[in-house]
């Protein structure tokens, strides 16, 4: 998968810049509550619960201020994929102990039998291990520019 | 007792956390997410999750669940432009509004329990 590939499963209306939220559970809260907003289903609720126990299983924020919140879910439909940003940092249980910054949720329906969310969430994994471009991510103030620092990483 | 479209919703929360253990225990699955950087450590966790949840699903209604995963390995299955998302059967049109009050909705054909998302 390159790059700009990559930058095409993100969407405008998936986007948070600036997170209110100031824990774990609210993050996880405000960005489902997004997700919830702009797509057609019902039960967020279990969104939200998928992820929770996620996190259970072991916190996704790998470091250096990057989380990785994902799973797969019944109630949603299509690989969905959104970026959220905290200026200040929230504690997410990172395996350095450090603020969390970066959020990239991914979630996907458990039909995806191509394992597209894996491959997403690979890529960006990968691509995250640069701290030019979490700097640069840091910075971005629109979509169209997350989607070219995506794009041209 | 919660109402039957509340069931079918913990069915469809138990259905997820089984697909999430089921990923854990599959080696290639866990070892691409281990090289990624994530833990998967709190396997216990999840099986108290799941215990709990179970409680409070009507032991009918998870005794067919838990037949249905071991013929399928998903019992519950998503229904799209009346469509079963478990056998791509289509549904009559009228399917959803054949609901009876306190029931819930199988494929006619592959016998999944079916979910409206």
């Amino acid at each position: 998968m390159k790059p700009h590939e990559l930058a095409e499963f993100f969407h405008e209306s998936l986007c948070i810049f600036d997170l209110t939220a100031t824990n774990k559970h609210g993050a996880l809260t405000e960005m489902v509550s997004c997700i919830g907003e702009k797509l057609q289903f019902k039960d967020k609720d279990l969104l939200l619960e998928m992820l929770i126990n996620r996190e259970s299983l072991g916190s996704t924020a790998i470091g250096k201020g990057v989380a990785f919140p994902h799973g797969r879910s019944l109630a949603i439909q299509e690989l969905t994929v959104l970026f959220a940003r905290s200026t200040a940092g929230i504690d997410f249980d990172a395996l350095d102990s450090k603020p969390t910054h970066l959020f990239f949720l991914i979630i996907a329906p458990p039909q995806d039998r191509d394992n597209l969310y894996l491959q997403v969430l690979g890529h960006l994994v990968e691509l995250i291990k640069s701290a030019a471009l979490r700097k640069k991510l840091m910075e971005v103030t629109s979509f169209s520019e997350l989607q070219e620092t995506l794009a041209s990483a | 007792m919660t109402s039957m479209e509340e069931q079918v919703k913990l069915l469809v929360a138990l259905q997820d956390l089984d697909l999430m253990m089921k990923e854990v225990n599959d080696v290639d699955t866990s070892s691409e997410m281990k090289q990624m950087g994530f833990k998967l450590d709190g396997m216990a966790e999840l099986h108290k999750a799941r215990a709990n949840l179970a409680k409070r699903i009507r032991p009918q209604l998870l005794n067919r669940y838990e037949r249905l995963s071991k013929s399928y390995g998903r019992a519950v299955v998503p229904v799209t432009s009346n469509l079963c998302l478990g056998c791509f059967v289509t549904l009559p049109t009228s399917y959803p509004s054949l609901k009876l009050k306190d029931s819930f909705l199988t494929c006619q054909n592959c016998g999944r329990i079916l979910y409206f998302p």
